[in-house]
């Protein structure tokens, strides 16, 4: 039985995912939870789809299948699957728990601010547009928090999915297009700083933020 | 809105330069096909934009696919901007790249990837301003960095690699709050339009402002300013400028503080004008003061303390846009006038002393002030060209920025924030201490022994004497064309009736200016 109950089920499990990304012990298994959080982001696609009749979002779940499940986790594990700073894997600034603190905090707080945005059609799906808020800042606290500048590209890609949800929540019959665009940044950002990250990996050995502080003042 | 093939003209030439250099071989022999490429697609960049510009200025709004793109007297002033100072940078850099080759900071490999990357950078620059689409033009955005994180790390040394990295994370991660913005402006506007395809562009947008929810449309405008705020370069979200625009190539640098912090204010700009038609103008003009003035004092310090030339005109970049958003901040048709004059100018003058930065560095080979003394006595003309810049940046007539920072203050006082103005005046004060420090130390100073005497060729003299041409020029009097602009253009960010912009010694058109307020009042005052 599809309903938008489900829309929000499916939602909060993108929590979970994001959280296994920021978690992840090295950039090979979150590049793999990345792509599983993409495919539960098309599955929710579908529901809304299915549920609102709009037929652009049929098209945007094939175009977030191919991009987002597919091809940004090849190509991360083609770029980041070589970098591996032994001192470095998965090191935050945050004891874990302590995240998954922090993590709740953000997501009580955009429960909050969505309670109090009134959009036409968007009372079935609030909880679901509270998720994918705080899924854009979870993605922040991602760069925020780690040390491993590989984990600020997969904070980057976090932010893009709450946004991707967002749209898809809110202006479900956006031109397919648009969608596109969006999709192909996301897999250039990822590309350019894959191959920067490569090209920092070779100059410094390293991967540690901390490291790039030559430049101050 | 006419239909015009224009807007998609003026990609053409870029990107077709840019695949081309892209998918020829890196060779040596080849170096003169690259910089042919290059200066057919600055050129033709600039010859479509002049066109476009003539086009505009007679009062028509281009629009091309679907409305996709449009071009009116705000994004021409922008593109007008990016055509003349990509020329001109771009035109720089064929001599400088040379130098760079046969001093071995570069390989040909790299040279090759500069001339493409530059074209791309110029094509997504092009695209962000002519867009009407709102996500297109975040697209374009963000793609403006992309395609330049390379140009800033080409050196691929240790500092460049940390400036570029910094730059893609900060500049994407802050561009994504664009992006949320966006989409919330899109849903917002298809709640209210109701057609799907026509909610999503600017013009749409802007009549459909009072229709908006409030507080979405501020939430909006908070993710927009924070979004492309950070691409702007304002205070607390500028971390990523003084890196980027110190390890750029000089060309680049110029590039970047001239144009492309420009087209992200134009980005600002747009959604300014949709929440003022929403919500009116205290709440995005209160933001923006407080960023403007905040982004004006912190570097004003920074400036002070710098000893790197090129940190030193960086920060001096956050300064003046700090100025621009105080003149938004402002807002009325004198705010916003004297804000988009400043953009223009500022360009031009930070293009030259990036230039002249780029200078500095083939001749001494350092950018530390400390290092580089007696540019007057070593190579003369640079040196008078950089002591020029020096003293247009720093607010002495006759230059333009003299004349654009003048009304910003004038518009200031009028509006009432009369502490505020000294206060970032006295600031500005500070930045007049450093660039004296600049032209006393550096251009006139003692020249080190040892240095061999003459300047750069005339192929990297030339453009720099004509970006001094039209500083000196916008100073002695604003042109007819670029007031009409921007008279329209501050008319279409207000949504109110706007009045021609002059230097303060331009009586003919004082007493004109004087007579369009008069002829504005009744209006406004019927419509109360």
């Amino acid at each position: 039985m599809l309903s938008f109950a489900l829309v929000n089920t499916l939602a909060g499990f993108l929590i979970v995912t994001s959280q296994s990304v920021i978690l992840a012990k090295t950039s090979k298994s979150a590049a793999k939870f990345y792509s599983l959080q993409s495919l539960l982001l098309v599955l929710i696609f579908l529901v809304l789809a299915r549920l609102q009749g709009a037929h652009e979002l049929y098209l945007w779940s094939a175009t977030a299948f191919v991009t987002k499940v597919v091809l940004l986790p090849l190509v991360m594990l083609k770029f980041f699957g070589k970098l591996v700073d032994p001192n470095l894997e998965a090191e935050s600034i945050l004891p874990p728990a302590a995240s998954v603190a922090l993590s709740a905090a953000v997501v009580i707080l955009c429960f909050v601010v969505v309670l109090g945005v009134s959009l036409p059609g968007s009372a079935d799906i609030k909880p679901a547009l509270a998720i994918s808020l705080a899924h854009f800042f979870l993605g922040l606290v991602c760069i925020v928090t780690q040390r491993n500048i590989l984990k600020q590209v997969f904070g980057y890609c976090l932010m893009e999915n709450g946004s991707h949800l967002t749209l898809a929540l809110l202006a479900p019959n956006a031109p397919e297009l648009v969608e596109v665009g969006i999709a192909t940044d996301a897999i250039f950002a990822v590309v350019v700083m894959g191959v920067l990250g490569t090209q920092i990996f070779r100059q410094l050995n390293t991967l540690d933020a901390r490291a790039l502080t030559t430049l101050k003042g | 809105m006419v239909s015009s093939s224009l807007p998609l003209y003026a990609l053409c030439g870029p990107l077709a330069a840019s695949a081309l250099i892209f998918a020829t071989p890196a060779r040596r022999a080849l170096l003169p096909l690259y910089e042919t490429l290059h200066v057919a697609s600055i050129a033709s960049a600039l010859a479509v934009a002049f066109k476009i510009a003539a086009d505009v200025v007679g009062g028509e709004t281009l629009s091309a696919y679907h409305d996709w793109f449009m071009v009116d007297a705000l994004g021409v002033i922008f593109l007008g901007l990016i055509g003349i100072v990509g020329f001109l940078t771009g035109a720089y850099s064929l001599s400088y790249i040379r130098h760079d080759l046969h001093a071995g900071a570069l390989d040909v490999k790299r040279a090759k990837l500069y001339y493409a990357l530059f074209s791309l950078f110029l094509a997504m620059m092009l695209l962000s301003v002519m867009a009407n689409n709102i996500i297109m033009m975040w697209v374009a955005i963000e793609a403006t960095t992309l395609g330049s994180a390379f140009l800033v790390g080409i050196y691929g040394k240790k500092s460049s690699l940390e400036a570029a990295w910094k730059y893609v994370i900060i500049c994407t991660v802050g561009v994504a709050f664009g992006l949320y913005g966006a989409v919330l402006a899109y849903a917002n506007s298809v709640a209210v339009a109701g057609d799907h395809h026509a909610a999503i562009l600017w013009t749409t947008l802007i009549e459909q402002a009072p229709h908006l929810d409030p507080t979405i449309v501020k939430l909006v405008f908070v993710f927009a300013l924070i979004g492309f705020g950070t691409k702007v370069g304002l205070f607390p979200m500028h971390a990523w400028l003084p890196d980027a625009h110190s390890e750029a190539p000089s060309p680049v640098s110029a590039l970047l503080s001239g144009v492309l912090l420009k087209c992200a204010l134009l980005a600002v700009i747009r959604y300014y004008a949709v929440t003022v038609r929403a919500v009116g103008p205290d709440f995005p003009q209160m933001l923006l003061l407080l960023l403007g003035g905040l982004s004006i004092a912190v570097a004003a310090m920074l400036f002070y303390v710098q000893q790197d030339l090129k940190r030193k005109l960086a920060y001096s970049s956050v300064e003046h846009v700090g100025l621009m958003a105080l003149g938004l901040g402002i807002g009325g048709p004198l705010g916003v006038g004297a804000a988009l004059l400043h953009a223009i100018n500022h360009s031009f003058a930070k293009a030259l002393l990036f230039c002249g930065s780029g200078n500095v560095l083939m001749k001494y080979g350092v950018r530390d002030l400390g290092s580089v003394k007696g540019m007057l006595r070593s190579a003369p003309i640079s040196g008078l060209l950089i002591m020029a810049g020096a003293l247009a940046l720093a607010g002495f007539p006759p230059f333009n920025v003299f004349v654009s920072e003048f009304l910003v203050f004038a518009a200031g006082v009028k509006g009432g924030h009369i502490w505020l103005m000294v206060i970032c005046a006295l600031f500005f004060t500070v930045t007049v201490g450093g660039l004296i420090q600049i032209i006393s130390g550096s251009v006139l100073g003692k020249c080190p022994e040892g240095l061999a005497k003459g300047d750069v060729g005339f192929a990297a003299l030339a453009p720099m004497v004509v970006l001094f041409g039209l500083v000196l020029a916008m100073g002695v009097a604003v042109p007819k064309p670029v007031a009409q602009l921007i008279q329209n253009a501050s008319a279409i960010v207000t949504g109110a009736p706007s009045v021609a912009l002059t230097a303060p010694w331009q009586i003919e058109a004082k007493a004109e200016r004087s007579s369009a307020v008069a002829a504005a009042a009744p209006s406004q005052e019927s419509q109360q």
